[in-house]
């Protein structure tokens, strides 16, 4: 269960970042269209960041 | 734990709603990479509208003049649409056919609006950008086509379900973005598809989902006229056209005195598909982040010049406006557009990569390094 839980927590990180940064700009202006840039970079850069990685992550 | 039978219903509908769909995607992603920054590439074509600075209240030219402006240039054609971006109020765009209801042979005439000058006419029905469009929309198959490609994007939503749900099974042994690079080139791929997939799954299927309503755009369109706007029409019931119209600008006056807080979008003229044959269909739109995504039709006599009606649109047509900026992200500024164009590439990375896996486990499929029978049951097993 709690592996489960392992499994899921940054796919859903990555899910409420999207969601986050798909909305803002769309709702308000200014400071909120940064806010989209910031949270979809945040999911593009991690995508960048393991396509671009040589070898498996260092584990903690 | 899912069981190992759902697995294979979700492995199967993952393989083949992805195969079935996967190369019309690669294209709709390639043609859909120019067409995030069309203005940008219309601005190096020298096909794009370039206002020159002059004060913001410089006055407006009537828009009547506007429509003689275009006669000039096209002299056989007649106006149909008037526009103008949401974010730009210094060009009208006037659209012109053979008559108010063609469907082709459109030319477009860009006139500035405070100087009357002549600043470009984009072609709108050949160039690259054309090719480019037509390829994203409809396949130059009219809406066959669109729908077509709306069904494609319906497998894609589903392939993305399923995809996500496999996720879980395949990854019970891995660390949030593990890559086995070292094992097979296979095995790095599958890794990669899975991590690229699981970190842009979101945006995926909103920009799939968006582009599924977007497909549907024409019939909804179809069906708002055929219900609420024929509703709209009904006291002009079994009257003759008018034979001679009213000013334009009085009516879009009119419009803007019924509508106050709000900008003109578009007119579509007297006998054109987006109004009646007695009206200048005048649509607003308000200036905040989602009400300037948002028309409202206005409704003008096109002799009198009165108001006759002006309803909200139905739900699915705000939910059309609303997943248009959804799916060609051009409600940020560049840094949400530079964003769409890389996810757009990870996309590409996740279908093409989706594409080889199925290839290479079909090329070696006893392999013990690669893959069992199914994707979902190799790490479940």
């Amino acid at each position: 269960m709690i592996k489960q839980t392992g499994i899921w927590f940054w796919p859903l990180v990555m899910a409420v970042l999207s969601a986050a940064g798909l909305l803002s700009a769309l709702l308000a202006d200014g400071v909120w269209d940064w806010v989209s840039v910031l949270t979809l970079g945040a999911v593009s850069a991690t995508a960048l960041y393991f396509s671009l990685g040589r070898s498996r992550p260092r584990r903690a | 734990m899912p069981s190992a039978k759902s697995l294979r219903i979700w492995s199967w509908l993952h393989t083949w709603t992805s195969l079935v769909c996967t190369l019309f995607m690669l294209l709709l992603c390639l043609t859909g990479l120019p067409l995030i920054f069309h203005h940008e590439i219309g601005h190096l074509l020298g096909t794009e509208a370039e206002p020159v600075e002059m004060p913001a209240d410089t006055p407006r030219i009537n828009l009547d003049r506007v429509i003689e402006i275009g006669e000039q240039r096209n002299p056989d054609l007649t106006g149909v649409f008037l526009s103008q971006d949401i974010d730009d109020d210094r060009v009208w765009y006037l659209s012109m056919a053979p008559t108010t209801a063609s469907q082709t042979g459109f030319k477009q005439v860009a006139v500035d609006a405070r100087s009357g000058e002549v600043l470009a006419e984009p072609q709108l029905e050949s160039g690259f950008m054309y090719i480019v469009f037509s390829l994203h929309v409809d396949l130059f198959a009219g809406l066959p086509g669109m729908l077509f490609l709306g069904l494609m994007g319906v497998f894609l939503l589903i392939s993305l379900v399923s995809g996500a749900l496999l996720y879980g099974p395949f990854m019970r042994k891995l660390e949030f973005g593990e890559v086995r690079r070292e094992r097979s080139k296979r095995l790095k791929w599958l890794d990669l598809h899975n991590v690229l997939g699981i970190v842009t799954l979101v945006w995926f299927l909103v920009v799939g989902a968006t582009g599924v309503i977007n497909a549907w755009g024409d019939l909804l369109v179809k069906l708002w006229q055929n219900n609420e706007l024929s509703e709209m029409l009904a006291p002009y019931q079994g009257q003759p056209a008018p034979a001679s119209h009213g000013s334009l600008h009085a009516a879009v006056e009119s419009a803007l005195r019924y509508e106050p807080e709000m900008e003109v979008l578009f007119v579509a003229f007297p006998g054109s598909s987006f109004s009646s044959p007695y009206h200048y269909a005048v649509f607003m739109h308000g200036d905040q982040p989602l009400t300037s995504r948002m028309a409202k039709p206005v409704l003008v006599d096109s002799v009198s010049a009165q108001v006759t009606d002006a309803r909200e649109l139905p739900w699915y047509l705000k939910a059309l406006q609303i997943s248009q900026p959804l799916h060609f992200g051009d409600y940020g500024g560049r840094g949400l557009q530079l964003l769409w164009a890389l996810l757009d590439v990870i996309t590409i990375v996740v279908l093409g990569s989706g594409l080889y896996l199925w290839v290479a486990k079909r090329r070696r499929p006893a392999s013990k390094e690669t893959l069992g029978r199914s994707p979902g049951t190799e790490e479940v097993q």
